[in-house]
């Protein structure tokens, strides 16, 4: 893999809290999905990622630009699209209007060029004709689609999303995925969610975060593997298991140490990832 | 782009039979050159859009790779957001098209906000006017200069402007739109200070002895704001502003002016508004990234 984007000791602390613990990583072109739970640090990594926080320790490149300097900052963020988690809109814009805003202030000045560009990724995302409609008028999954597409913006070349998919219904998400899957091509995209299904559907590599720090870095197909042999099916809850469940068949899926003789199972990246995370949970569903 | 430049020959087509003015030929010509200027070229947009004979004129004389380009300029003309009044008005005063949308796409520019300010002034002056007591209209001019350091306060910032995260990250310098936003704030309290000053006639120019206090907080709450946030630094120097007025009031006889209004204390306010000025500029690149704690970013989720 050609990395595109590096990091290198990245260390955040706010209040009492160490949000980022010597975090480093390398980025190729294609979408990377970041998982992790809640409080993993995986927002914090995003925004300082994206130059919004400057990490306390540490250093990273994007496509060759080093944000450390007045320069280099201006160089990543004019290669940069951003979706935050909770992307705000002036509400009374309409979708247009709203990337035309975002459009200036990516530097595109000039009017002409401006509004082709906003032409182009609200056609990218599937939304030219309720282009003129004001946002508050728009579904989440709508309003969703015009963040991603205020990120297209400039066609940048690293984009960072963040957790895009929450909130939004099967059929959304479905189409939100595509739309991900389409910008991953020819640029590096970093993808936060909690939702494996993301990852195994977008994603040629995957990093795990929790408590700040990164616990496993590769692809989809390796965190699979980090299951192999260490998930089995038992009538009832396996109180040896790390992480139990049951599933629509009414048996339990079991991860962890085996016992002789289990009923052993095909792992999934789902497997994987409780795992790596090691933690000990009991989700009943 | 005025009709006695276009004439009115009222010689239109079925499909045009609105139309009362055509774009002169050496407009269409420029247009094709790309050399057409707007606020000409929005006029020229708008109309080739709606009118045959225009756009007929223009194929004549076009070659097909300029008239591509001006087909592609009218693409993007008949989606082009429709300026407000006051975008209107800053383009029509030479403003870029692009500054003007920054500058009123402010929260602070809100109708909602802008009818507080309004609803405010007219009360206290009203109450200047009703309740003469001593040479300065004091509630006025305790009031009014809380008013710009109040709106530059709710432009820019974590949980006040909804796109600060995109904003931030964008390659646009956080200062230099602060600057613009504060431009557009101060222009518009400052203006609506004025009128409601000259609704004060009778206290001649002391009821002016806002403006120096006006210039000084809203500096001073910028200049703090680069490490205090926009939410503490503003508060802390409306507070100072409320408490040093109390102080001036308990060591002042009954209807003497205040220290703060007098010419005194307008100096003093000119020397503030500078001093603060220049402390601003040279923390200008702390509003390049968010020094801010995480809470205060607008997300459900800030780890």
């Amino acid at each position: 893999m050609i990395a595109t984007v590096t990091a290198s000791g990245l260390s955040l602390r706010y209040g009492g809290t160490l949000a980022l613990d010597e975090v480093s990583l390398r980025l190729g072109e294609g979408v990377t999905g970041l998982l992790g739970p809640n409080g993993a640090g995986k927002t914090t990594l995003l925004r300082v990622l994206a130059t919004a926080v400057p990490a306390d320790r540490g250093s990273f490149s994007v496509l060759g630009h080093d944000p450390g300097t007045t320069a280099g900052r201006l160089d990543v963020r004019r290669a940069l699209g951003y979706l935050p988690q909770t992307p705000g809109f002036h509400q009374d814009f309409s979708a247009f209007e709203f990337v035309d805003y975002v459009a200036i202030l990516k530097e595109l000045t000039d009017r002409t060029a401006r509004h082709r560009e906003a032409r182009r990724v609200l056609e990218a995302v599937g939304l030219s004709d309720v282009r003129g409609k004001r946002i508050k008028r728009l579904s989440g999954g709508m309003r969703q689609r015009v963040a991603l597409a205020a990120a297209l913006v400039g066609d940048p070349g690293f984009l960072v999303l963040d957790e895009p998919t929450v909130g939004l219904d099967p059929e959304q998400r479905m189409r939100f995925r595509e739309l991900i899957a389409q910008a991953g091509e020819g640029r590096t995209v970093l993808l936060s969610t909690h939702q494996t299904e993301d990852v195994a559907m977008l994603c040629h590599r995957v990093i795990v975060m929790d408590a700040g720090r990164i616990r496993f870095e590769g692809t989809p197909a390796e965190l699979t593997e980090r299951a192999a042999g260490r998930v089995w099916s038992s009538a009832e809850r396996d109180p040896s298991a790390r992480a139990g469940w049951r599933t629509g068949t009414g048996a339990f899926r079991n991860v962890g140490d085996p016992p002789a003789g289990a009923h052993l199972l095909e792992p999934t990246l789902e497997d994987g990832y409780l795992l790596t995370l090691d933690a000990r949970t009991e989700v009943a569903a | 782009m005025s009709d006695d430049r276009h004439g009115s020959d009222g010689g239109t087509t079925s499909g045009e039979s609105r139309m009362t003015w055509h774009v002169p030929e050496e407009d269409i010509r420029a247009y094709v050159r790309g050399e057409l200027a707007a606020p000409l070229l929005w006029s020229a947009d708008t109309h080739l859009a709606a009118c045959g004979r225009c756009r007929q004129t223009l194929a004549d004389i076009g070659d097909p790779v300029a008239l591509d380009a001006g087909w592609e300029r009218l693409d993007a003309e008949l989606d082009a957001p429709r300026p407000g009044p006051v975008e209107w008005l800053l383009v029509r005063l030479g403003v870029a098209d692009h500054t003007a949308r920054l500058l009123t796409a402010s929260p602070a520019l809100r109708r909602s906000w802008l009818g507080a300010i309004c609803a405010l002034l007219v009360m206290t002056v009203v109450a200047a006017d009703a309740v003469r007591a001593g040479a300065t209209p004091t509630l006025f001019l305790a009031l009014a200069p809380l008013l710009p350091l109040a709106g530059v306060a709710v432009s820019y910032g974590p949980g006040i402007d909804p796109t600060y995260e995109m904003s931030v990250v964008s390659p646009m310098h956080g200062f230099r739109l602060l600057m613009i936003r504060t431009v557009a704030v101060l222009s518009v309290c400052l203006g609506l200070n004025g009128l409601a000053t000259l609704a004060l006639p009778a206290y001649g120019l002391h009821a002016l002895a806002w403006l120096l206090p006006a210039l000084a907080l809203t500096a001073t709450g910028l200049a703090l704001s680069s490490r205090l946030g926009p939410v503490l630094a503003p508060s802390l120097v409306g507070g100072g502003w409320a408490g040093l007025l109390l102080v001036a009031r308990m060591n002042t006889e009954p209807h003497t002016t205040l220290a703060p209004f007098t010419a005194a204390g307008q100096g003093v306010s000119g020397a503030v508004a500078v001093l603060a000025a220049v402390l601003l500029y040279l923390a200008r690149d702390r509003f390049d990234a968010s020094g801010l704690p995480f809470s205060d970013f607008t997300d459900r989720n800030a780890a």
